[in-house]
């Protein structure tokens, strides 16, 4: 499903952000990043989705070379990857309902397939009854999970989740947890990047773990450290 | 297509109404910009009707000694007559006799007694006007002159060449100083509206990258903004185009009612579709720069 092979990736003369990594993720796998900050996590899920470009490298996704990939061609990637976020970035002025369905309406889906997914996706991820909330008015787990039912709602093949529990406390987290859990079991492949230790010794997925932009591990059924 | 349609038009209106502050702001800009830029616009248009007019009134006066005797203006008559039918330098030309001129005196010192005695059938000489063909040449009237003063009894030749000179000047001085005013005042519109724009695009640069993220194409997510800000220049382009013909036909009305139609100012006026064309030029180009103005602000957070 996705294959990133000898990519190097320089924010500027002094800072190098990846260095020659490679590894695959197959189909409906779950993976965990790990590692210190600026250790080149979120570096690799940004161009998963092609938010960036390696110096060096190839990232195929979904069979794709997308570092080759025209400017034209990238919206046509993201809807098959879902992106959640550690703050969320949900749209404040919009309710649960209406930033869920704000995945769809963006990409031109009828209004009669927006009123049948967006309920569904609630009921997954546990908040049919708070569809017309505003985020303020939801926890910071209840937020995460609207994120999760908004990069959710297009059944995209991939989740790209960074430091989804990095905000929650350690029981919430472990509820968003299930819930990724949950969506890999349909067949969704996560990559998740993660600072918190518990969760993945809880989880036992496979681990890759970064230092100073090296893949210094990669162990299937893994733990942190 | 409709639900985009609807998607489209839905959002804009939504972020037009959310970011109320911004949007006044943005229609404000746009309507003063818009609004000094066309009045410096009809200010050149007045000031060139105003000297067309005060060109129109040139006229060569050709005073004839009162002693001349018939066959000597004959003389004078044949000679401008020939002018004329050459077309080159005389368009038409007429005579005032003593009576004539004297009548005139009077009419021009109504108010001065003393000048009206001064001016009777003895003192008085003859005149003809002569309208030459180009009235803004102060060449060729003074070629004119120096021809008509070569003539028999010929008393004087009063060429307006000095006037017409000043005239000249001045229209290109004003002329060229409200152009480049214009042009500043234009562009200063156009970067004043695409700032206001920027600053709400600004606002809702997160609206944007979750857009991207989640596979919107560049030109659906430019679409809303587009129109938002074809939308902010066009309201800014009704009102300021509403207000200039406002002030022009305030200004067209004090001109005439308020100064005698001999005044020399009856000119100073932009009248038929001139003031329309410039408040609608300046209603397109509202529109125009709030498109492009937030078209090029919205992409500047598209680089996700």
């Amino acid at each position: 499903m996705i294959r990133i092979e000898n990519v190097t990736k320089t924010y500027s003369t002094d800072v190098t952000a990846l260095r020659d990594a490679s590894f695959e993720v197959n189909k409906a796998e779950f993976v965990f990043l790990v590692g210190p900050s600026g250790s080149g996590k979120s570096t690799l899920l940004r161009l998963m989705s092609r938010q960036e470009r390696p110096e060096k490298g190839g990232v195929w996704v979904a069979g794709r070379n997308i570092v080759e990939m025209p400017n034209n061609k990238i919206p046509e990637l993201r809807r098959k990857i879902g992106n959640i976020f550690q703050d969320y970035k949900l749209l404040l002025n919009k309710t649960v309902f209406e930033n869920v369905a704000f995945a769809l309406e963006v990409i031109g889906k009828p209004k009669q397939v927006i009123r049948q997914q967006v309920p569904q996706v609630l009921e997954i991820v546990g908040l049919e009854d708070k569809a017309d909330r505003f985020p303020h008015q939801l926890s910071g787990g209840e937020q995460q999970r609207v994120s999760i039912a908004r990069a959710f709602v297009n059944r995209p093949l991939i989740l790209l989740a960074d430091e989804p529990t990095g905000n929650l406390d350690p029981g919430t987290g472990e509820g968003i947890m299930r819930l990724l859990d949950r969506i890999n079991t349909t067949g969704t492949t996560v990559v998740m990047a993660t600072h918190d230790q518990r969760i993945v010794n809880q989880m036992r997925k496979r681990v890759i773990q970064l230092d100073r932009g090296v893949i210094v591990r990669d162990q299937h059924r893994g733990v942190y450290d | 297509m409709f639900s985009r349609i609807t998607y489209v038009f839905r959002e804009m209106w939504a972020s037009l109404s959310r970011n109320l502050t911004l949007t006044v702001a943005a229609v404000i800009t746009a309507t003063v910009s818009l609004f000094l830029s066309g009045l410096t616009l009809l200010i050149q248009e007045g000031f060139d009707n105003q000297l067309s007019a005060w060109t129109k009134g040139v006229r060569l006066l050709v005073y004839v000694d009162n002693d001349a005797t018939p066959e000597q203006l004959k003389v004078f008559t044949d000679a401008l007559t020939q002018a004329k039918a050459e077309g080159t330098v005389v368009k038409d030309f007429n005579y005032c006799d003593v009576a004539c001129s004297v009548d005139v005196a009077h009419k021009l010192y109504a108010g001065d007694p003393t000048a009206i005695e001064l001016y009777n059938d003895k003192t008085t000489p003859s005149f003809f006007r002569v309208i030459p063909v180009n009235q803004s040449s102060a060449t060729q009237l003074n070629q004119l002159a120096e021809r008509l003063h070569g003539l028999p009894k010929v008393n004087a030749v009063v060429s307006p060449d000095q006037m017409i000179t000043t005239l000249s000047v001045l229209k290109g001085f004003v002329g060229v100083r409200s152009l480049i005013m214009s042009i500043v005042l234009l562009l200063a519109a156009v970067l004043l509206i695409w700032n206001a724009i920027r600053t709400a695009m600004f606002a809702r640069r997160r609206e944007i990258e979750v857009m991207k993220l989640v596979g919107a194409t560049n030109w659906f997510i430019r679409l809303p903004f587009m129109l938002e800000g074809l939308v902010t220049g066009l309201i800014g382009g009704l009102i300021g185009g509403g207000a200039l013909l406002a002030v022009n036909q305030d200004w067209t009305d004090g001109i005439t009612t308020r100064f005698p139609a001999n005044s020399g100012l009856a000119a100073f006026v932009a009248t038929g579709s001139t003031p329309w064309s410039i408040a609608l030029a300046m209603v397109a180009l509202g529109a125009l720069v709030g498109a492009i103005g937030s078209a090029t602000a919205a992409g500047r957070f598209l680089d996700v």
